[in-house]
Parts: structure tokens; sequence; C-alpha cells
């Protein structure tokens, strides 16, 4: 198992490098960052200082090297935009970022694995279409719009929600948290549901299949010929079955999760990492995206890393093998 | 579920409690300003946001007129080019350090440093001496008439704080104490800063000048997204917000207690050529020639606009057409000057059979996507306009970030430019946009097409250095015949600048975009 675990490290370096490698060859493409740091009444001389300054005149292995042999040291290095360090401004911007993954994440849970069961039990009734119907319209428009929609219902026409920003957050030894103030719930719920609409959706329909399939299987019947309760037979026996391959997939979308929250970080003004990316996309601010990068690579990795670790758990003969 | 009905009870409780602190004030615009250091970055963002915290020796007023600010008078030297500021006794930096004129002197060094992105405004200074506690001079090369409006945004550090946190100089890369810290003469100070997040800022109780604004807490939001704006203000989180896109106008408009804030900006859009081109770049039909090189063919483009049509559809009749590089009003402007071409697109093939290409041809058209209001659409119908004529633009856009660096590498046939004068005096185009491309003496910077004169280049020292303001108009109206004789440009028209805010809030909408929150009232 350590070894198991030491190789996925080793690896998950490999990923991190190959990513700021590729992230690096497409900076060039990406802007001018001189012009965007200068004024326009800044000479043209004066922005040549700075480039050879800031090493952009160098050829891009040089420059990728540098990035990553200061990496490797623990320099993140410092923002062209605000000049403050690269790590520092990353993980100030985790903690946004992670809450509101995990509630996305909890979100979807919550409601997609009862409807699916619902839907798997009731294939025919009024409300499973209902539902189904509901879902599919939800996963068919873009992110941007659902949040856009929710703010403008509950946030504008009804007045509920605020339509942006983290509202109350509490400072838990670096970690700044709206888990526990009113405030921070509320703001945390319209962006948290955005962004779970498309996980939520997934949850239920992987539910819903997974428990058709389990619901027509031998054991089930023979259980339910000898009368075991019905609650007793979808909750325990069968929806315990159908969790295995649901929470592998849902695991493994957990990475794109945190990753492609910036839509919904941009729509609701969520001061997560998403936000600041797309920030030092418009401002050509290099290490800020760069880093940014090699941290949801690591994020992907670790998920992954996790998933992996996690269906061993629950699947015996995995482990059996992995012990011979 | 319980969750959700806990949150909704408390969304009712809070918004009953937002209505009595309405003095708080919560503003948002697009853009965080990057630094609090008022001289390493030379910004809208940055400089608007800290004319708040810190002062000039002059400010400008609501109509954007010089007045006395740390500097109560200021008159030329006698015997030599340049200024003596008489500065104002009695003044502290926010800390409580007392403003002398060492202060002016080391800000002075500071911001015409290397590392300073601001060192362009000190470029005519020669020297500067401080007389005593209260006086300081700034000689100057030549005569410089303008030179007390051009440090305007030049901003007051204290010496000693400066020093005793190690910011004497700009951060260049590394963040210093001036980066999330300040320490100024003015209004308001800084309460908190979370860059990209939120800024707080609070009024100095020791400001010298009268408190015109009865704001006791101001709330800086980022928001990037401006339909999210829109929301965050029609929800009543904030009170104002620094600009709405035109198309937003109807629904702040259409709700009760709301307002637009409507103004002209200063900032002038125009097409320039690549003047100096051998060939153009992006033709399919004309390889070795640049038709562009040739004033009828310009001339032909100006006359192929309608700007009437552009305003109606694009802008919702909000904008003013321009006949030079500065909107009327703009120090300088040329009243012998203020027609434009006419919509002609019969004069305009005229124009273009005279020049050889009755057949028309085909050229590349850049612009920027993200920089100015509806820059794209409004090169699109550009393009759809010129084609009548025969003048086939291959357009292609993107955003400035990669728009900037094109136009530096001479990568165009026409581009879109627009161009604020930093000075609010129409010499300020001239040495950026007209005078040739010089990059020794720091001439022609923006001048991308490369368009030279050498009268327009010999008239610009002497209308920076004319002391008489009749005479200096007579040479800006000679530039501004010359330039519009041979199509240097062609100026478009004035950007409008729209604000919304609540209508319980009153403010004042500058010209520059300068959000001043001494000037806002919460009622």
């Amino acid at each position: 198992m350590v070894y198991f675990i030491l190789k996925r490290m080793v690896q998950s370096v490999f990923v991190m490098l190959a990513v700021a490698f590729l992230a690096f060859s497409l900076f060039r493409f990406v802007g001018d960052p001189i012009t965007q740091m200068t004024g326009v009444e800044t000479s043209v001389e004066d922005q040549e200082r700075l480039r050879e300054e800031l090493g952009l005149n160098d050829p891009f292995v040089y420059q990728f090297m540098r990035f990553t042999g200061d990496m490797l040291k623990g320099d993140f290095g410092f923002s062209y935009r605000t000049r403050q360090p690269v790590a520092e401004m990353i993980a100030s911007r985790i903690p946004a970022t992670l809450e509101l993954g995990v509630v996305a994440l909890i979100i979807s849970l919550l409601v997609g694995v009862p409807a699916g069961v619902y839907t798997a039990l009731k294939p025919r009734g009024v409300l499973t279409q209902t539902i189904l119907m509901t879902t599919l319209v939800g996963v068919s428009i873009p992110t941007f719009v659902i949040g856009i929609m929710l703010i403008f219902i509950f946030g504008v026409q009804l007045g509920w929600l605020p339509t942006f920003g983290r509202g109350g957050t509490v400072q838990i030894g670096g970690w700044e948290s709206s888990l526990f103030t009113i405030d921070g719930w509320r703001a945390l719920l319209l962006p948290a549901i955005t962004l779970g609409v498309y996980q939520l959706t997934l949850t239920m329909r992987l539910v819903r299949a997974e428990m058709m399939e389990v619901m027509r299987s031998d054991y089930i019947r023979f259980a339910m010929a000898r009368g075991v309760p019905t609650a007793s037979l979808h909750y325990r026996h069968a929806l315990a079955n159908t969790m295995v391959p649901v929470i592998t997939i849902i695991g493994l979308q957990f990475g794109g999760v945190i990753a492609f929250s910036i839509v919904t970080e941009s729509v609701f003004q969520w001061p997560g990492m998403g936000l600041l990316f797309l920030e030092s996309i418009r401002f050509v601010d290099i290490p800020v995206m760069g880093v940014y990068l090699v941290v949801i690579a690591f994020f992907f990795v670790l998920v992954n890393l996790v998933v992996d670790l996690l269906y061993v758990a629950i699947d015996p003969r995995l482990r059996i093998r992995d012990v011979s | 579920m319980k969750t959700l009905k806990l949150a909704l009870l408390g969304g009712a409780l809070s918004l009953s409690a937002m209505g009595a602190s309405a003095e708080t004030f919560r503003w948002a615009s697009n853009t965080d300003p990057q630094t609090m250091d008022p001289h390493a970055v030379n910004s809208a963002p940055v400089l608007s946001f800290l004319n708040n915290v810190y002062e000039g020796l002059v400010r400008r007023g609501q109509d954007m007129s010089i007045e006395p600010s740390l500097a109560t008078s200021w008159a030329p030297l006698e015997g030599e080019n340049g200024w003596r500021f008489t500065l104002r006794e009695g003044v502290t930096f926010q800390d409580g350090a007392a403003f002398t004129s060492e202060d002016v002197m080391f800000s002075y060094q500071r911001a015409s440093n290397e590392a300073a992105d601001v060192r362009s405004w000190f470029a005519p200074v020669s020297d500067v001496r401080v007389v005593d506690d209260f006086t300081i001079d700034f000689v100057t090369t030549a005569p410089n008439p303008l030179f007390p409006d051009s440090i305007a945004n030049f901003m007051i550090l204290d010496k000693g704080w400066a020093e005793a946190n190690d910011a004497a100089l700009p951060a260049r890369d590394a963040e210093n104490f001036a980066t999330m810290n300040v320490n100024g003469t003015g209004p308001f100070t800084l309460a908190s800063r979370d860059p990209g997040v939120r800024t707080t800022l609070t009024p100095n109780a020791n400001w010298w000048d009268n408190v015109g604004h009865n704001v006791t807490e101001a709330v800086f939001t980022p928001i990037g997204n401006s339909a999210t704006g829109l929301a965050a203000l029609l929800s009543g989180e904030i009170d104002f917000i620094q600009p709405i896109p035109l198309q937003d106008i109807a629904q702040v408009e259409g709700r009760d207690g709301f307002k637009v804030l409507e103004g002209e900006e200063t900032r002038v859009i125009m097409f320039g050529f690549g003047h100096e081109h051998e060939a153009l770049l992006y033709s399919s039909d004309v390889k070795d020639a640049n038709p562009f090189a040739d004033p009828r063919v310009r001339l032909a483009a100006a006359h192929a606009l309608d700007l009437a049509s552009i305003d109606r559809v694009l802008f919702r009749g909000k904008i003013d057409t321009a006949s030079q590089l500065v909107p009327a009003g703009i120090s300088g402007f040329s009243e012998a000057n203020q027609d434009r071409p006419a919509f002609d697109p019969d004069r305009a093939k005229a124009l273009l059979a005279e020049a050889g290409y009755a057949d028309g041809f085909s050229f590349g058209l850049k612009c920027p996507n993200d920089r100015y209001i509806n820059d794209e659409a409004l090169c699109r119908a550009a393009a759809s306009m010129f084609a009548a004529v025969g003048l086939n633009a291959e357009l292609s856009t993107g955003p400035v970030r990669d728009y900037w660096p094109q136009l530096r590498a001479d990568d165009f046939d026409m581009y879109l430019l627009g161009w604020s004068p930093g000075t609010f005096d129409m010499e300020h185009p001239i040495r950026f946009l007209l005078h040739s491309q010089d990059n020794d003496k720091k001439l022609g910077s923006w001048n991308f097409g490369g368009y030279s004169n050498a009268r327009v280049d010999e008239l610009l020292p002497q209308i920076q250095q004319e002391i008489d303001p009749a005479a200096r108009q007579t040479l800006v109206d000679e530039v501004v015949a010359i330039t519009q004789e041979e199509v240097a440009y062609i100026p478009l028209y004035t950007q409008p600048l729209i604000w919304a805010a609540k209508d319980n809030v009153d403010l004042i909408q500058r010209a520059d975009n300068f959000f001043m929150l001494r000037w806002v009232t919460v009622n």
C-alpha cells in the first residue's frame, strides 16, 4: 500500500511538470505582460528595461527551467500585477474554492442520491418524469446562464440571497471559512447550486441506472421472495451495492469541480482560485497562471489517488490483489 | 432543507438591517486597483482609487479644472524655467506626521525613479530645490506652462513613513509596505485591504479641507462580470457601480430607486493607418502598394462612415462625434477646425477613383474586443460601411493584451485606438499620437502607424513652451488643420461614460472617469 501511494506521488510530480511545461509553452500566446503592467505614458525604453528585468526576453526553455527550479525550491515568485507573493495569493483563495466545491458536492449527493433512488423505484411516475426533464434542462443550460438566472430570481427579484461574494467569513487559523455564519451560508447557496447542478444530474442518473440494474438482480428478487421489508430491501441491500461505482465516478468528477469552478466563481464574484486565474489571464500575470495550473494539476492527482484508495477500501477483491 | 429555511429567514433579517446603516457606502467597479502604491503603476483604476487617500500639490475639481491642494499657490520661477509651489501649512499625514517640502522632494525622487511607472511626468524636470519648509521649486528644461496641470495625479507620500517601512522606492519585483498600506493626506484612509476581494476606506478625521461627504465607511468590491455587477446594484447590495454596459441602461432606468449617470469621457475613439508601410499586409488584391499612404484614400475612408447610424444602432444615441483627437471643452480644442468629414459614400467613391482605386481594394482592420465600449461591434459596422464604397476590410479582433503587441509590431493596415489626454490638453495626443516616432526623445510612442509631418514635429515644442494662451492656440490650430487635411487619423466620437447608482446617492461624475468619494452624499 505504501509502495502504491509512493508510486502515485512520484507520478504526480511528472504530471505537474508536464502541465507546467504545456502551460509555459502557451503563455507566449497569451499576450504581453509589459503593456498590461505599465501605463500608456511609459516610454518604450522603460518598457524594454522592465522586460529585461523580468527575464521575458530569455528563451522559453530557460524561462521554464527557472520557473520549475524556483518552484522546487519552494519559491513561487511574485505576481506581475500586484507584486504579492504568488504562494500567498493562491493559498488565500484555496478555502473559498474548496468550500464551494465541497458544498456543491454535498448538495449534489443529498439531492441526487434520493432522487436517483426514487426515479429508479417509480420509473413511470409523473414526478419521475418531471425530475428527469428538469435535470436534463439543467445540464443543457450553460453554467453561467444558470448562475445569472439564479441571481436574478433569488437575488434581484425575490431579494432573498446575496448576488455576489462570500458574505460573512470567519478566520480559523489562516483558513477563511464561510461555513460558520448564516451570512456565509446564504452567500454560498446559489454558487454551490450552480456548480453542483451538473454533478447532481450525473449522480442521479448514475444511481438510477445502477439501482434499476440491482433491483433486477437475483439476490434482490430472492430477498423480496423471502419477505424482507421494502425499506430495508431498497436502502440496505440495493442502495449499498449501487454506491460503489457512484463513489468512484463522483470522486473523479470532484477534481473537475474544483478545476472548473472558474465560471461559477466569475458569475458570483466568488473570491476563489478560479476568479484569481481569470484576473491573471486578463493581466497576463504569468507567475500566477503558472502556479495555479500546477496547483490544479496537483489537486487532480490527489483526488484520483484518494478515489483509488477508496476503491481499494470498498472493494475487497482489489485489496487481495494488491497484497499478492 | 432545514438549512435552506434558516438561510431564507436570515435573508429577511439582514435585509431589514441593511437599510439602517445608510452611511456605509458600497461601490463596485470592474477592475481592482492592483496596488496601493501611487507611484508604482500609472493606470486609471489605481490613480482613481488612490486620489481618495493621497493628494497631490494640485488637484482636479468637479469640472476637471486645476485647483490648489497641498500647494496653496504656484507661480513661474523668475530668471529660469520652472515653477515655484507654496505649500499648505498645518497639513498632517494620516499617521500624524507633518507635511513639509521634504515630503514633496522625497515623493519627487521616488516617483521619478526608474522603478516608478509614473516617471514620464517628470521628463521635463531638470532640478527640484527645497527653498524652505513650505516652498519648493521645480526647474524645467524649457518653459512649461502646463507643468502644474500635468502633475495633478502626482501624489505625496510621507518621507519618514516610507523610509521607516522600507518603501523608499516603489515595489518593482516583490511587494513592499506601500503596496498594501497607505499614509496619505487625503480625505480617506485605508481600513482594510483584501486584493481582488474587498477594500475598505474610512474618513480621515484630520483632513485639512471642508468635508463635503457623509460617508462613514466606504467598501469597494471589484466585480469583473458586468451582469453580476448589475444584479448587485439592483438587489441593493451595492450603492453605486462604474461603469455599466450600454445595454443595461434600460434595466436600471426601468426600476424604481435607481438612476443612470451619463456623461462624456474625454476618450476619443479613432481609426489609425499604417502610414509608413510600404505595402498592405492583409490585402488579397493590392500586393505591392499601400493605398493608405495617399491622403485621398484616407479621406475616402472617413467619408464612408455613417456615424449617425452607428450612434443610433450601437450606442443608443449616447455618443458625440469627434472632429479631432480631443473632445470640445478640453484645453487646446481647436474650434476653428470642428467639422468632421460628413457621411458621403459618393464622394468616398470619387476620391478612391481619383487615387486609382475605382474598384476598391481589400485590407486588414485590427480591433480590440475588450478595451472600449462596443469596440468589436463598432468595427463590424465600420467594416460594412467601408465595404459599401469598395474598401473591403478584413476584420480581426482580439483581447487588448494581444492587441498592443500587434500594433507595436506594425501588424495592421488600419486599426482602432482610443485616446484619453492624460493632461487634459491637446498637447498630450500631439505628443503621443501625432509627433513622429522618436524613442530617444520619448515622443510619438503611440503613433503606431508612423504618421510624420515635419511641421507638426516643429510645432510641438513651441506648443509646449508657449505661455500666451492665444498664441498657443494658434499653434495648436495649425497642427489640427494639418492633421485633418492629411487625415492622420479618423476621429470618430467621444466614448460615453455610463455609471449607475441608487437614487439616494448623490455623486459627481468627472470626465476622467475618476470616482471621488469626497463628493458622495447618501441621503
